[in-house]
């Protein structure tokens, strides 16, 4: 499983990082910083994060690698 | 220190101050911000766009009570630890539990219902080929899709309708004089808040209250009881006045753009979300947004002192001809940048699905149903604030039958 975040769409609002705060961060700039890839125990906090962003801007590839 | 640049006044505190006059749109041109009674008012795209994500800046509104000389009781303890102002650890923590209760997927089931509310109320008078739109369909639609979401009886919405616009009465500038009335309505929202609380407890029903009486439940002591139903109270708050305003200035917008009207009209499916959106930018409910500075920081040439307070500008940031083309108009084939009008950053709207899906689907059934669309000379509007909106919508329409 993978995720991915379209860069176009994102607006840098955090909110993924309330809910995922070890895969998703926003740097010193305000900037969006991620980690693709995350272990099965941290799924929930990942689907709550995508459920949260307010562009629908985080997509998760649950075949990929 | 070096001397700040000088800039225009706006007095946004005079009744008849309006952010789409000439002046608004010539200060704009001027600079990225002006002065103002309260702080510093911020009218660029760009630069709301920054600062509204700003780390640097809180949302600063805890202050709201004391500045108008209200200190304590039930309204005050209730606004203190109100989403709406809490930061850090203890503001993320919360909405960590409920941002996912709001999500499209939660919401979509809901389309079906919003969409029988909006035909069930443009039924009782499109006879009649006039109506008053805030009390005919805005207040009704919005508060009875909030007890939907909350699973209220439906039959209560006139009763939640008023404690709601009592409390409403917190965030205007006449807080001191209605604050016996403004308490009274919270300790009654909280004995409501309990007793649906209870209710959920015991039976379930897979709505959004059921999901964050489970949020508190299977987290024991990560949401407290205080939390939750202070949490009930503001969504019942801000779920209905918010709704019912942005309805009626949609619907203002769009009377004076019947080509558009038309358009959505001729295939909602492809343009109710368009709509929306447009309808947010151009004629938005919350004229600003606040924020305080936390620490001094320099922003461009600008050095903004620690407790100064910030009004974004949201819909003159979000018709600035910088960033939009024929930014005044309502264009649904635009691909346009996205507005401001839910806030940003950590406090970005938490309803904002609901409000997308609810509003989409009222707009879409209206303009399927009217055409013809006026607005009467007789409107009354509230003065241009952090919220406005219409105390009376006189309109007039024909039928599409
Ligand atoms: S919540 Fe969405 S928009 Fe905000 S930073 Fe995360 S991905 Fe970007």
């Amino acid at each position: 499983m993978k995720i991915t975040v379209d860069e176009v769409k994102c607006q840098s609002h955090g909110l993924c990082a309330i809910s995922a705060p070890d895969h998703f961060e926003l740097d010193a700039d305000g900037k969006l910083a991620y980690q693709e890839t995350f272990d099965e125990e941290h799924l929930d906090a990942i689907e709550d994060a995508i459920d949260s962003c307010p562009l629908q801007a985080i997509i998760m590839d649950r075949d990929a690698p | 220190m070096a001397t700040q640049p000088t800039t225009l006044h706006l007095d946004i505190s005079n009744a008849y101050f309006r952010m789409d006059s000439e002046e608004v749109r010539k200060t704009r041109d001027a600079h990225w911000y002006a002065r103002t009674n309260w702080g510093i008012a911020v009218l660029r795209y760009e630069d709301s766009s920054a600062l509204l994500k700003s780390p640097l800046l809180t949302q600063g509104s805890a202050k709201w009570p004391a500045q108008h000389g209200v200190v304590e009781g039930h309204f005050d303890e209730w606004w203190q630890k109100t989403l709406l102002v809490l930061e850090g650890g203890e503001h993320n923590r919360i909405r960590r539990l409920v941002n996912p209760a709001f999500s499209p997927r939660r919401i979509a089931p809901l389309h079906a219902k919003f969409q029988d509310l909006a035909d069930g109320l443009v039924d009782e008078w499109i006879e009649d080929g006039r109506t008053e739109f805030a009390s005919r369909f805005a207040a009704p639609y919005a508060t009875r899709i909030l007890c939907v979401l909350l699973g209220i009886d439906e039959n209560d919405w006139k009763k939640i309708h008023e404690l709601a616009s009592t409390i409403g009465l917190g965030l205007g500038i006449t807080i001191q004089e209605n604050i016996a009335r403004i308490d009274q309505a919270i300790v009654e929202l909280t004995a409501y808040a309990e007793s649906l609380v209870r209710s959920r407890r015991e039976s379930p029903k897979g709505d959004i209250l059921s999901t964050l009486v489970d949020a508190r439940d299977e987290d024991a002591g990560k949401l407290s009881d205080k939390e939750l139903i202070n949490l009930i109270i503001l969504l019942i708050f801000a779920g209905i006045d918010t709704t019912r305003n942005q309805l009626a200035l949609s619907v203002e917008a769009f009377s004076k753009q019947p080509d558009q009207w038309e358009k959505l009209a001729s295939d909602p499916e492809r343009y109710s979300a368009a709509a929306v959106e447009e309808a947010l930018r151009v004629n938005p409910i919350g004229r600003w947004i606040s924020r305080e500075a936390a620490e001094t920081f320099q922003y461009k040439e600008r050095t903004i002192e620690k407790g100064t307070t910030l009004h974004l500008f949201t819909m003159t940031s979000a018709t600035d001809p910088a960033a939009f083309d024929d930014p005044d108009r309502i264009d649904l084939d635009a691909e346009r940048s996205p507005h401001f009008a839910f806030g940003g950053g950590l406090h970005h709207c938490l309803g904002h699905f609901v409000a997308r899906a609810d509003i989409g689907v009222a707009l879409s059934t209206l303009a399927t149903r009217l055409t013809d669309l006026r607005v009467g000379e007789d409107a009354e509007w509230l003065p241009d604030s952090g919220n406005t909106g219409a105390v009376v919508l006189p309109i007039t329409f024909t039928s599409r039958s």
